[in-house]
């Protein structure tokens, strides 16, 4: 397919006058887009109410069957991410970007169709797998560009454009209820119409992510820089395949560290909502919950900016370190502030404890580049992800059954949250000694030392 | 602007160009981290 040829990585190879500055709005217009995943619960009640309109008539999806297309989502995000990570490293970035629109953009309008004829199973194979493959390829594909793009500061650069994946839904979120109001009739309550729109958009917007992507030619250094004579200790200058990667102990070490510092959060952004109301009884609204949700997704945005670009300076390990430290104490003291009636103190300790957790997702990149090298990190990362899938499903089965079991065994609702930050408290301290135990990885299961050719 | 070539000077095309790509998705984002900055005020009032 001669038409296509441009998405091959030999035609996207930055020419002289190319910055590297433009590599990551590319790659924001991709993570910008698939972030619109967390926003998918605006969706639940117009979905929810296809038939009724106004309200669930006989016939309409429940609430629970539509839970199952996100977390369908998120189960392909994983699998995909792990599956397709070697192949993105072989094509680049171009193609998988492509890819990853094509399956995005054309999975809303899937979606689109079983809404409007009614058919689940068209909703969930459009969003759920087609949009989930394009979310893990989505979120991998800039990922191994922007560290060969940025040697000299991968933290930072991973981490603006996994930023993005936590800025996406707060466009998604006021966009979709912008469109579904507009699209809205006597008839229908206009999810169809904004599924298809949505698609659209979201296509165009990944499609500039396509056309401005580059990899760098080989040999490309920036400018004023070159790689230390005396490497620091946690950063090899050999390359490891992904195949090698997952046998190493780093790689499991690391797992675990993803893992349950996804766990952690989760569980706070799972309940983020009623345990403010609760833990402050009448003088917190549910609106006022909201905003506290808001915030929290802020924290969690801006901390994925915020700690990888520290990362560069200060190194992985601390900065992981740092989260389960810091992370392990404000989960152990902050539901006594609450108890005491300070809300400030409150959420100022939780706002921490998110910027954290979206920490974690944006540092991961670099920590693997520095264990693994560059050469297959996408691939690596790829792997790593179904951390994230695992924490997605342990993190709100272990609050909500642990909540479930101390109210019904006549703890207070309030003093049922502290238990379970005590829990969180605990399986960071988990991470916190795996985070230590990491080590430079065995310079005998390296393939090649780090070349500019081999990183090309 | 090439990262290699000290010599060289970003061209009025490629400072459009960047200018052009961040506002791309910078404005969208500002957007909507100022809808969710004015939603978390109601936590304060």
């Amino acid at each position: 397919m001669a038409l296509l040829s441009f998405l091959d990585r030999e035609h996207s190879i930055a020419g002289e006058h190319y910055s590297r500055w433009l590599v990551p709005p590319a790659a924001l217009s991709i993570h910008l887009s698939i972030g619109q995943a967390y926003a998918f619960s605006v969706f639940n009640f117009p979905l929810s109410q296809r038939i009724g309109v106004t309200h669930s008539a006989p016939g309409d999806w429940k609430l629970s069957t539509i839970g199952w297309v996100f977390s369908v989502a998120i189960v392909f995000l994983g699998l995909s991410a792990a599956l397709f990570g070697s192949w993105l490293d072989r094509v680049g970035p171009r193609k998988a970007m492509f890819v990853a629109a094509l399956c995005f953009g054309g999975g809303f309008e899937v979606a689109a169709l079983g809404i409007a004829t009614h058919q689940f199973w068209l909703l969930l194979l459009g969003y759920g797998v087609l949009g989930g493959i394009g979310l893990g390829i989505g979120y991998i594909s800039p990922v191994t560009t922007l560290i060969r793009w940025f040697p000299d500061r991968p933290g930072m650069a991973t981490g603006m454009a996994i930023m993005g994946f936590g800025g996406g839904a707060m466009i998604a979120s006021p966009l979709s209820t912008m469109l579904m109001a507009y699209f809205k009739t006597e008839q229908v309550p206009g999810a169809a119409s904004t599924f298809v729109t949505l698609g659209i958009l979201y296509f165009c917007f990944m499609m500039f992510g396509v056309f401005t992507v580059r990899v760098p030619r080989p040999g490309w250094q920036p400018r004023g820089w070159t790689p230390s004579e005396h490497p620091k200790k946690m950063v090899t200058r050999e390359n490891v395949t992904a195949s090698l990667a997952i046998r190493t102990p780093q790689f499991w070490l690391l797992w675990v560290v993803l893992c349950v510092n996804v766990t952690a959060g989760i569980g706070v952004l799972g309940q983020a909502s009623p345990m403010i109301q609760e833990m402050f009884p009448g003088s917190i609204t549910a609106v006022a919950a909201a905003g506290f949700v808001g915030l929290l997704s802020l924290a969690n945005m801006v901390g994925r900016f915020f700690w990888s670009s520290l990362s560069d300076y200060i190194g992985r390990k601390a900065v992981y370190a740092t989260f389960f430290a810091l992370g392990a104490a404000l989960y152990a003291v902050v539901p006594s502030t609450g108890r005491s009636g300070n809300v400030v103190l409150f959420v100022a300790g939780y706002v921490i404890i998110m910027s954290m957790y979206g920490g974690g997702f944006a540092t991961i990149p670099a920590y693997l580049r520095d264990m693994f090298g560059s050469l297959q990190v996408g691939a690596i990362h790829g792997r790593l992800l179904t951390a994230w899938s695992t924490a997605g499903v342990l993190g709100p089965v272990l609050v909500n059954y642990i909540r479930e079991y101390e109210i019904g065994h006549g703890v207070a609702k309030a003093d049922a949250y502290t238990t379970t930050m005590h829990i969180m408290a605990g399986l960071l301290v988990i991470g916190f000694v795996c985070n230590l135990l990491v080590r430079p990885v065995d310079t005998r299961r390296t393939v090649a030392r780090r070349s500019p050719a081999a990183a090309a | 602007m090439s990262e290699t070539s000290p010599q060289s000077r970003p061209s009025a095309g490629l400072v459009l160009r960047l200018a052009g790509a961040w506002a791309l998705v910078g404005i969208p984002l500002a957007w909507g981290v100022w809808q969710v900055f004015r939603k978390s005020l109601d936590l304060f009032r």
